[in-house]
């Protein structure tokens, strides 16, 4: 049975991914923010879907020793019950903010949690992946076009704009996915980014004032979580995986013309940096 | 230039660290935060490559301030700027909280404080310019009925920097105390501040832009500084009227948002009445 890990699991695109991976048959290893969520989306989850596997986990994926924590344990797991292989890791979980706030690392939390949680995660996951030629998944968004990465000030805290963080953190994502597709493509590891589209989940729900209503009206025509929750599963369930990079509703689309194989890697270079990680031989087993 | 920062774990004092990290100072770190100190320890140096140690303290206890200081002194670590960061609130009445929690509030937010500034202007470094930061609070321009301690608390801090500021003026140092309104720390403190409603939002300030600003302004010599200019015409016109009429003007608002805040923190779990508005 192949396993998948998808974090920001128990709300919105996340829980529905789960819901539909776990239908499919797949193990699930869902990861969410808080404990009792945990267990109310698995009480919600088997309601319908009676003989479904899947192992909760709760961390706090915006500060690093956490991602660094329940990695471990997704390890173990993987070791003691499987063959020590991960067949998709899905970096789902993101939040939305309204004011510069930092983690306990002191990073942008936006930066921090959409774009640091998935680049470390995956790094620490990443044999488990390599060794089942496996899928790397990005929830990326449409807002990333129309902009570009601030190199010089990553967490926009010389002038902070909360949508622009957000927008970059979206565009981070393909350039992850990117960044991915070129180191490990050879070597059977593809990586995605999903545009969910306009979706009604939980997200912007911490915010306040202008970027309230801007999340306000983004979600007011969205759809349900289930219509992307699709786009997850097509691109986990070919035997030979698909070849783009950036998908809405199970097709290939366009991106913006920053996602350039020379961004991904200054990205890698930074993120990297800010992880205390480095992708490359040594992250292999 | 070499910093000392407490309460360096929490949102305000990560936003000051980053500010100093970002100028290229090497940093002594304190909080009580374990876990925290060594998470922003490690961030400071990966974003800033500057050289930051960290020792965790708990400022109420002497003892806990004593061993701190003897690891400062083995390295002979002397400064040029202390933030006095590390500070502690709870909402609500006097009555309504235990005994030494109240209690708690001053031994921080004041005596604490008063002790780690001691140390370290006795560490400070003998030739060069000092400069000491004090985090007092718009909360002490007014007697604040729901928040009696706190803004009293920084009521002091606010009277002792102005104090301390001429008492240090001959000697090549600057002290400024802070005075804010509310910042976003914590997630939590966005629901406070949303419970506030409009003039909430308005009063907040943007932490990255205090941090910033504090730091300017210290160095440049200024005694106070009231981020956001509806807070300084708040602050002024605190000035002009009674302050038994201030009292009741500010017990009637806060206990009508207190109200709200508390009924919509009935719905969510792990409610905290914890809101760092300093």
């Amino acid at each position: 049975m192949n396993s998948i890990v998808v974090t920001g699991a128990t709300s919105g695109i996340g829980l529905e991914t789960v819901r539909l991976l776990a239908g499919e048959g797949y193990h699930v290893l869902a990861v969410g923010h808080i404990q009792t969520h945990c267990e109310k989306a698995d009480r919600d989850i088997r309601a319908g879907i009676h003989d479904a596997k899947i192992e909760w986990y709760a961390a706090d994926l915006m500060q690093q020793r956490e991602v660094i924590r329940v990695a471990g344990e997704i390890k173990s797991l993987l070791d003691e019950r499987g063959d020590g292989k991960l067949y998709a890791l899905i970096n789902n979980a993101g939040c939305a903010r309204s004011w510069y706030m930092t983690t306990e690392d002191g990073y942008e939390q936006q930066f921090a949690l959409n774009c640091l949680a998935g680049f470390l995660l995956t790094h620490e996951l990443l044999p488990y992946l390599l060794k089942a030629k496996g899928r790397v998944i990005m929830t990326s968004s449409r807002s990333h076009k129309g902009i570009k990465v601030h190199w010089d000030d990553v967490m926009l805290s010389k002038r902070y704009n909360p949508l622009t963080a957000y927008k970059q953190s979206k565009l981070c994502n393909i350039l992850f996915a990117q960044g991915l597709n070129d180191l490990y493509a050879s070597e059977g590891l593809r990586a995605y980014a999903v545009d969910p589209g306009l979706v009604n989940t939980d997200i912007g729900n911490k915010t306040a004032g202008i970027v309230d209503f801007v999340w306000r009206l983004r979600k007011r025509h969205g759809v349900s979580p289930t219509v992307p929750a699709k786009t997850y599963s097509y691109l986990c369930e070919h035997t030979k995986a698909p070849t783009g990079l950036y998908y809405y509703l199970c097709k290939e689309r366009s991106y913006s013309k920053q996602v350039t194989s020379e961004s991904a890697k200054r990205l890698f270079a930074l993120s990297g940096q800010l992880c205390g990680v480095h992708y490359g031989k040594d992250a292999k087993r | 230039m070499n910093v000392m920062i407490t309460g360096a774990a929490g949102g305000l004092g990560r936003a000051m660290a980053n500010e100093c990290g970002r100028r290229g100072y090497n940093m002594f770190l304190t909080d009580i935060n374990e876990d925290g100190l060594l998470s922003i320890r490690r961030g400071l140096e990966r974003q800033f490559g500057v050289t930051v140690a960290a020792k965790v303290c708990d400022l109420t206890d002497p003892d806990s301030v004593d061993s701190m200081l003897a690891v400062i002194d083995r390295h002979g670590i002397r400064f040029d700027m202390l933030l006095n960061i590390a500070g502690l609130d709870f909402e609500g009445s006097f009555m309504g909280h235990d005994r030494e929690k109240v209690v708690n509030i001053v031994a921080l937010n004041d005596a604490a404080t008063l002790r780690i500034t001691h140390a370290v202007l006795m560490r400070r470094r003998q030739i060069g310019h000092f400069t000491a930061v004090f985090v007092s609070s718009l909360a002490s321009m007014f007697p604040m009925p729901l928040k009696a301690t706190y803004a009293a608390s920084k009521r002091f801090l606010l009277d002792f920097a102005t104090s301390l500021r001429q008492e240090l003026k001959d000697q090549d140092a600057n002290v400024l105390v802070l005075c804010p309104g509310g910042m976003v720390t914590r997630d939590d403190t966005i629901e406070a501040i949303a419970a506030q409603g409009f003039l909430g939002t308005v009063t907040t300030n943007p932490l990255e832009v205090v941090a910033r600003k504090t730091l300017d302004r210290a160095l440049k010599g200024k005694a106070t500084y009231v981020p956001g200019s509806l807070n300084r015409i708040l602050s002024f016109t605190g000035k002009l009227i009674p302050r038994s009429v201030v009292a009741a003007v500010i017990h009637r608002r806060w206990n009508h948002a207190q109200e709200k805040w508390l009924k919509n923190k009935c719905c969510t779990p792990n409610s905290s009445l914890k809101q760092s508005i300093h």
